[in-house]
């Protein structure tokens, strides 16, 4: 036996099966990152308010006055608009913010698995995203006087959401350059708050701009909060699952093969 | 057969090699051929780069920035696929097995891995978990660590508060605290303080000591000189020389540089001429068999007047160093 194939082998037998140290090695890092992240929880949960409490009173104001069905809509859409802000914006510009000053780089060379990476950032901000989903019901509740029918599976739907608006904009940092992820993020909430049936209804949209809709993940999400938010008078369809679950499963796999990719 | 991890990682460094480690001088790194063309750039970053780095050593990787370093390390731990040529890391061609490679290999990244929200201490602890050790040994290990560096102070403030030298230290923790086959240093000194600087080339030292082959990347070649086993001088992407700092330097043995300070340098002594002369500088090659005249002149000049101070020192890693790669290519680079 060689020198360095006899090397090769005391240090395999060290290493242990990848499968038990990849899901321990990824509970680590979660960790690692909640613990780099926790300085910004008050932080992101005052954005979080003000987002959710500005969707409900601003469109209120556009509006004009606000009959008890439309501040239903305004008030069940909001945690919606929070979640995916969370996720296409901050989730982005914090990944951006990693490979840009080359911790995300050395994080890669740590001997765990790609999946575990992705794994780590998205569960942190799927749980950052959750304060919004509260806080904007609140903001809504408060405002117009409702009251919401929750559902036993709205904190699962909330999840579901947070975790795919985090996967695609993860997917967004990982191919773009940094300056056009930027760029891309900043014009995904002009596009999300004015133009996206969130907090209004698709039939007030252009013809063109509702077929989009129709494959875009952003109505279907809000469809399931608002069906898990206020079940008597909001309903989900089949699709809008299909939907959101294909978008997810894509962004998931998209950003997986950045991770592994090699430049 | 040698079993790399026999030896406790608590225990003081081992005085010499002791028959439960790799052999020291086995062949962990074998970088063959490695060529790397960035799309969009006419020169390769790479350009046919072969090195060997072995347990027990530390392999100095010299040159100017853009010489192409960093580039090599990340190929080394999968975050770059070559163009073309081989790693074999600890026997694993890490080209086709990167994660294989990784489970083998630690790097302290030439970017600074901010820690805020964390304190150096669990910082380090986290790393060493994530790479595998046991929660008792890890944590024995970073208190040894912080202690070696003089980092006590600093162990458990917020990171918020802590110097670019303590975070360049802390990340040289986190990079050694679990025992690696491979060890990568990407200028590890940067904004380290003098005095903390000696303590860390020690932990190096101790690093290799310990059965790792240590890869340094570096261009602070002066300190670097006193650490280093093996040497590899790279400019533009390709190796200019390799060797032991005694051998890089052989050429220079018999010859003293006498370094003169003064606004109107006096005329030399028969037969030496400046090497290099700068407004109030003057550096001259001398023979060592002059060595003693040449101290009796200068010292006359200084009584004189005629120039401010002198020295004369044996030619340095660094002298060597710049002749190799010409001390005006760094501004370009």
């Amino acid at each position: 036996m060689s020198s360095t194939d006899a090397l090769a082998t005391s240090v395999g037998r060290r290493t242990h099966p990848s499968g038990v140290s990849g899901l321990r090695g990824t509970l680590l890092l979660v960790q690692w990152q909640v613990r780099r992240q926790a300085q910004f929880l008050p932080l992101m949960a005052v954005v979080q308010t003000a987002l959710a409490v500005s969707t409900v009173l601003g469109y209120g104001i556009l509006i004009g006055d606000v009959a008890p069905e439309a501040a239903l809509f305004l008030a069940t859409g909001a945690p919606t608009i929070t979640l995916i802000v969370i996720g296409l914006v901050m989730t982005p510009q914090a990944i951006m913010q990693a490979r840009t000053e080359g911790s995300a780089d050395w994080l890669r060379t740590l001997p765990l698995p790609r999946w575990s990476f992705l794994a780590a950032d998205l569960s942190v901000w799927t749980l950052l995203a959750l304060p919004g989903l509260v806080l904007g019901a609140i903001a809504g509740a408060i405002r117009y006087d409702i009251s919401y029918q929750l559902s036993a599976w709205v904190l699962p739907v909330a999840m579901l959401v947070a975790l795919t608006a985090a996967a695609i904009g993860y997917a967004f940092a990982m191919l773009l350059p940094p300056l056009i992820t930027q760029l891309v993020t900043q014009l995904l909430v002009f596009l999300l708050l004015l133009f996206s049936p969130v907090s209004f209804p698709a039939a007030n949209l252009p013809e063109w701009l509702r077929r989009a809709h129709e494959v875009l993940p952003i109505e279907p999400m809000a469809n399931l909060m608002r069906a898990g938010l206020a079940g008597d008078t909001f309903t989900a369809s089949g699709s809008d699952w299909a939907i959101v679950a294909l978008w997810c499963a894509a962004a998931v796999g998209v950003a997986v093969l950045a991770l592994r990719r090699r430049g | 057969m040698s079993s790399y991890t026999s030896h406790p990682p608590h225990l003081p460094p081992p005085t010499g090699p002791s028959p439960s480690e790799p052999h020291p001088g086995n062949i962990v790194l074998e970088v063959s051929n490695l060529v790397k063309r960035y799309r969009r750039s006419a020169h390769p970053a790479n350009d046919d780069i072969s090195l060997t780095a072995r347990a027990g050593r530390v392999l100095g990787v010299l040159g100017h920035n853009g010489a192409g370093k960093t580039t090599v390390v990340n190929q080394i731990v999968g975050l770059l696929r070559p163009t073309s040529g081989s790693i074999r890391v600890g026997g694993i061609d890490a080209v086709a097995h990167p994660a294989r490679a990784r489970e083998i290999v630690a790097v302290q990244a030439q970017a600074n891995v901010p820690i805020t929200g964390l304190s150096p201490r669990k910082a380090v602890e986290l790393v060493g978990r994530i790479r595998g050790g046991e929660p008792s040994t890890v944590t024995r290990r970073t208190g040894e660590l912080l202690d070696a560096l003089d980092l006590g102070p600093w162990a458990d403030t917020p990171a918020e508060k802590i110097s670019g030298g303590i975070a360049r230290l802390t990340a040289f923790c986190m990079t050694v605290v679990q025992p690696s086959s491979l060890v990568i240093l990407d200028e590890p000194t940067n904004d380290v303080d003098p005095a903390r600087r000696r303590l860390l080339w020690a932990a190096i030292r101790d690093t290799a000591a310990r059965g790792a082959a240590v890869l340094l990347v570096t261009h602070n070649v002066r300190e670097a000189e006193r650490t280093v086993d093996d040497l590899v001088v790279l400019d533009r992407g390709r190796v200019l020389a390799t060797g032991t700092p005694a051998q890089l330097t052989a050429h220079t043995r018999g010859e003293l540089l006498l370094e003169l300070d003064g606004e109107h340098l006096p005329e030399l002594p028969h037969g030496l001429r400046a090497a290099t002369e700068t407004a109030a500088q003057a550096t001259v090659p001398v023979p060592a068999a002059r060595g003693a005249e040449v101290v009796a002149w200068a010292q006359a000049a200084v009584e004189q007047g005629q120039i401010e101070r002198f020295a004369l020192t044996p030619a340095s890693l660094e002298d060597t160093y710049l002749e190799l790669v010409g001390a005006g290519t760094e501004v370009a680079a």
